[in-house]
């Protein structure tokens, strides 16, 4: 069975005429990834810390991701944006020295529970970085596919259409459905990031969490993410940090704004940029610091 | 901390002062209007058409400005309620410079031995310093975000009414003197303007306090009270 | 202030240019010039030594007669350094995979870096004289000396290189891939073997066949272990031929003829060196261009 081959079904998205670097250009379609069952699922932080070593990085922080929303994470370098959103997967605690404490309920259930399986956490929260990582030993097709075969569970599952739904949700198929069997890292800088989250939405989680994911690309493939991003939330809790306030102006429901490991104001985007509550964050968002 | 976005900040500085300086040139006119209407001095009231071109050109000014800030700056949060209220606020300021000049050019046509009624012009001249001491008050309360003083201006302007009523009242009064009561119709057109010229002061006392809290609230006449709407 | 004319270089400067530059050539042309005579006198010795005969019959051991060709030496030496890497490579990738992926920075991974590092510098007639004595004298396995137990001295000998050349490779795979395979809720354990190591692949192949190459050339850890036998054998527990050990041999004889036979097992052993210097490199540049 050659996994390579392409569908004969074609897309019936009229493509549309885009700039010199990619040929057709197709709106992502999430409905390529199949029916999907229940409702939404929301993350709730309670009383979270987390630490480096002696350093006390996250100090206590409540907040909750509502279900099916995009929520940006803003505040100045430094104010413990990404260590929060990795305590969320727990990648936090894979830094050697770090850990930590509190919990982190995803609907009902503790990921920081005692018994729980890290690996499967992972699974069910899955993250997009900030600098596009494709494995470079692997096809594009291979890339996608990896997050299923890492996770160990490809045994009988159908992978050719997991793998070219996911293409498809991202709106890179049409781009390389003639080179699936190429080297991931042969695509340019947007479509080698929009392949690291078809390799995440493969493995079917609840919530992507996103570590500045437009901050290495261009700003055109900056907003085809922004657009993929919008979306995905029908199907996902998305969680996205973001150093671009006109970029969480743009793509989040709701803005959370962060300083020195707490959360300062978390509120509508639109309340947010058009009148915040705090001092502190009138004075960030105008760029009076930061 | 050191301040950041030093050009853009004195660019919303400059932009607000250039706004609120406008306000001052209507009570220029203002001024000059009511003049040539007292002493019917159609020269005066040649001048204060012709000088409408400033205010016009103000206005374009401050509408061109606002532009640029908004694609080049991207205002957010407060800055960005400043903004869109010395937008606001400019249009006001170029609509009572068009009330002024229909009031300057209301005065060659009430003649030049037009008979006069000593009350109605009690009235007019009432009338034309409360909306001088209104567009001042304005301008001090957005200046010094002064969200009390943009209130009193309810309270003002409800008193402009009243006497714009009372002339009308006078004027169908007046007496069977055709030419009294042609000159009595015009004096309705001056107090109708200046009554508008009271609105637009009240328009941009609701301005204030949007800049301020960020919730727009249209302040109606104080007599009928309405509850507020959030946004 | 304008410039009106650019500075030139002062005749001092061009003097000091010249004469840097001058010397560093000597030192280069120096340095070069054992290396040219080291192969110009192989060459010269050994190529006429070549015959068909030289590589397909064993040395007959006979004092007076006709001396026979180096092929049990050949042989022994590919036979011996065989059993050598397959148990050194595993092992040392083992260990760097230890010491990359697990143990980091920890006191006990530091540890087996310092002694790692002590073992590279060892003499490697030391490895010789311990496998003597712990195997040899107490004649392990029912024999005194045996072709296996000189192939475990050469693993010693090799598995410091191996350590190090893999740490050095494994540590150069971008963080980024281990975050992302690990964010998709692989075990640590699948992360090395689906990762990690098939990215390292090219520059750990690289590595152990440059401690391959090491390995057939070194004379003293035979020595002790080994030590010879003239005709064919592909029993690990006799004695067996090896190439350094005939030219160690051969060259100490009065008879020029077998001193020729020495030359030519020389070069041979050179070339083989080099051909595996080359494939190596070969490796490494086809890994570079993907």
């Amino acid at each position: 069975m050659n996994p390579h081959e392409v569908s004969s079904k074609e897309s019936t998205h009229m493509p549309t005429a885009d700039g010199p670097q990619e040929q057709t250009d197709v709106a992502p379609d999430v409905s390529a990834l199949g029916v999907r069952e229940g409702r939404g699922h929301t993350v709730s932080l309670e009383d979270l810390h987390a630490y480096y070593g002696q350093q006390h990085a996250i100090k206590g922080i409540d907040l909750d991701f509502v279900a099916n929303r995009v929520t940006a994470i803003i505040g100045p370098s430094g104010c413990g944006k990404s260590t929060m959103v990795r305590c969320i997967n727990r990648m936090h605690e894979e830094i050697p020295g770090a850990r930590a404490e509190g919990s982190v309920k995803l609907d009902d259930l503790d990921v920081y529970a005692p018994e729980v399986d890290v690996t499967a956490v992972r699974r069910l929260i899955g993250m997009v970085f900030q600098k596009p990582n494709p494995f470079p030993t692997m096809s594009v097709f291979d890339n996608v596919a990896a997050g299923i075969r890492l996770s160990g569970n490809s045994r009988g599952a159908n992978l050719r259409d997991r793998v070219h739904g996911a293409l498809r949700a991202v709106g890179l198929w049409d781009e390389v459905k003639s080179r699936l069997n190429q080297p991931g890292i042969g695509l340019s800088g947007g479509q080698q990031q929009r392949l690291c989250i078809a390799r995440t939405v493969a493995v079917e989680p609840e919530v992507i969490l996103m570590d500045e994911p437009c901050s290495a690309l261009d700003p055109v493939a900056t907003l085809k993410i922004e657009e993929l991003i919008d979306e995905l939330k029908e199907r996902y809790t998305i969680v996205i940090v973001t150093h671009n306030m006109q970029q969480a102006a743009r793509v989040a429901d709701s803005t959370v704004f962060m300083l020195d490991g707490e959360v300062i104001e978390v509120g509508p985007t639109n309340d947010i940029f058009t009148k915040p509550r705090d001092e502190r964050t009138e004075r960030y968002v105008t760029g009076k610091f930061g | 901390m050191q301040e950041t976005r030093h050009q853009y900040r004195e660019a919303l500085k400059q932009l607000e002062h250039q706004t609120l300086d406008g306000l001052d040139l209507v009570i220029q006119q203002l001024d000059r209007a009511l003049e040539a209407i007292s002493y019917q001095d159609v020269e005066l009231a040649g001048i204060v058409v012709a000088d409408d071109d400033r205010i016009d050109g103000r206005y374009l000014e401050v509408h061109q400005a606002v532009l640029s800030l908004l694609a080049r700056q991207t205002p957010v949060a407060g800055d960005l309620r400043i903004v869109a209220a010395l937008l606001h606020t400019i249009r006001c300021v170029e609509r009572m410079g068009d009330q002024c000049v229909n009031i300057a050019k209301l005065v060659p046509l009430s003649g030049y031995e037009a008979p006069k009624d000593k009350d109605i012009l009690d009235s007019i001249e009432r009338m034309g310093q409360l909306a001088r001491s209104q567009v001042s008050q304005a301008k001090h309360a957005f200046a010094t975000r002064n969200t009390a003083l943009a209130q009193d201006l309810v309270r003002q302007d409800a008193e402009i009414n009243r006497l714009n009523r009372e002339i009308f009242k006078r004027a169908v009064e007046v007496g069977d003197d055709l030419d009294m009561r042609e000159w009595a119709m015009f004096m309705i057109l001056v107090a109708r303007c200046l009554e508008r010229v009271g609105d637009n002061t009240v328009d941009i006392a609701e301005q204030v306090v949007f800049v301020v809290t960020g919730l727009f609230r249209e302040f109606a006449d104080i007599s009928v009270p309405t509850t507020p709407t959030t946004s | 202030m304008s410039i009106t004319t650019l500075p030139q270089i002062s005749a001092k400067r061009r003097r000091t240019d010249k004469v840097m530059r001058g010397s560093l050539v000597a030192g280069t042309v120096i340095a070069l010039i054992p290396l040219i005579l080291i192969i110009f006198y192989l060459l010269q010795k050994g190529l006429s030594t070549w015959s068909r005969s030289f590589f397909t019959t064993d040395p007959t051991g006979s004092f007076f007669g006709n001396p026979g060709g180096i092929r049990s030496a050949i042989l022994g030496s590919l036979e011996i350094v065989a059993l050598a890497t397959i148990i050194s490579i595993p092992i040392g990738i083992g260990v760097a995979l230890y010491l990359t992926e697990y143990g980091k920075q920890s006191w006990f991974a530091n540890t087996v870096r310092y002694f790692v590092d002590v073992m590279t510098g060892v003499p490697s007639i030391m490895f010789g004289l311990f496998i003597y004595i712990v195997l040899v004298t107490a004649h392990v396995g029912g024999v005194g000396f045996a072709a296996w137990k000189g192939a475990i001295a050469l693993a010693l000998l090799m598995l410091p290189i191996v350590v190090r050349s893999a740490e050095v490779v494994l540590l150069v795979v971008p963080s980024s891939l281990r975050e992302a395979a690990l964010a998709l809720g692989a075990p640590r354990w699948r992360v090395v073997f689906r990762v990690v190591l098939p990215t390292a692949a090219s520059g750990l192949v690289t590595g152990s066949l440059l401690a391959v190459a090491r390995g057939m050339g070194e004379t003293a850890p035979l020595l002790f272990t080994v030590s010879t036998a003239f005709g064919l054998t592909f029993n690990l527990s006799h004695q067996m031929n090896t190439m350094p050990f005939l030219i160690y041999n051969y060259i100490q004889s009065p008879r020029a003829v077998i001193q020729g036979l020495a030359w030519g097992a020389a070069l041979t052993l050179v070339v083989i060196v080099l051909i595996l210097n080359i494939i190596a490199r070969a490796i490494a540049g086809r890994s570079r261009m993907t």
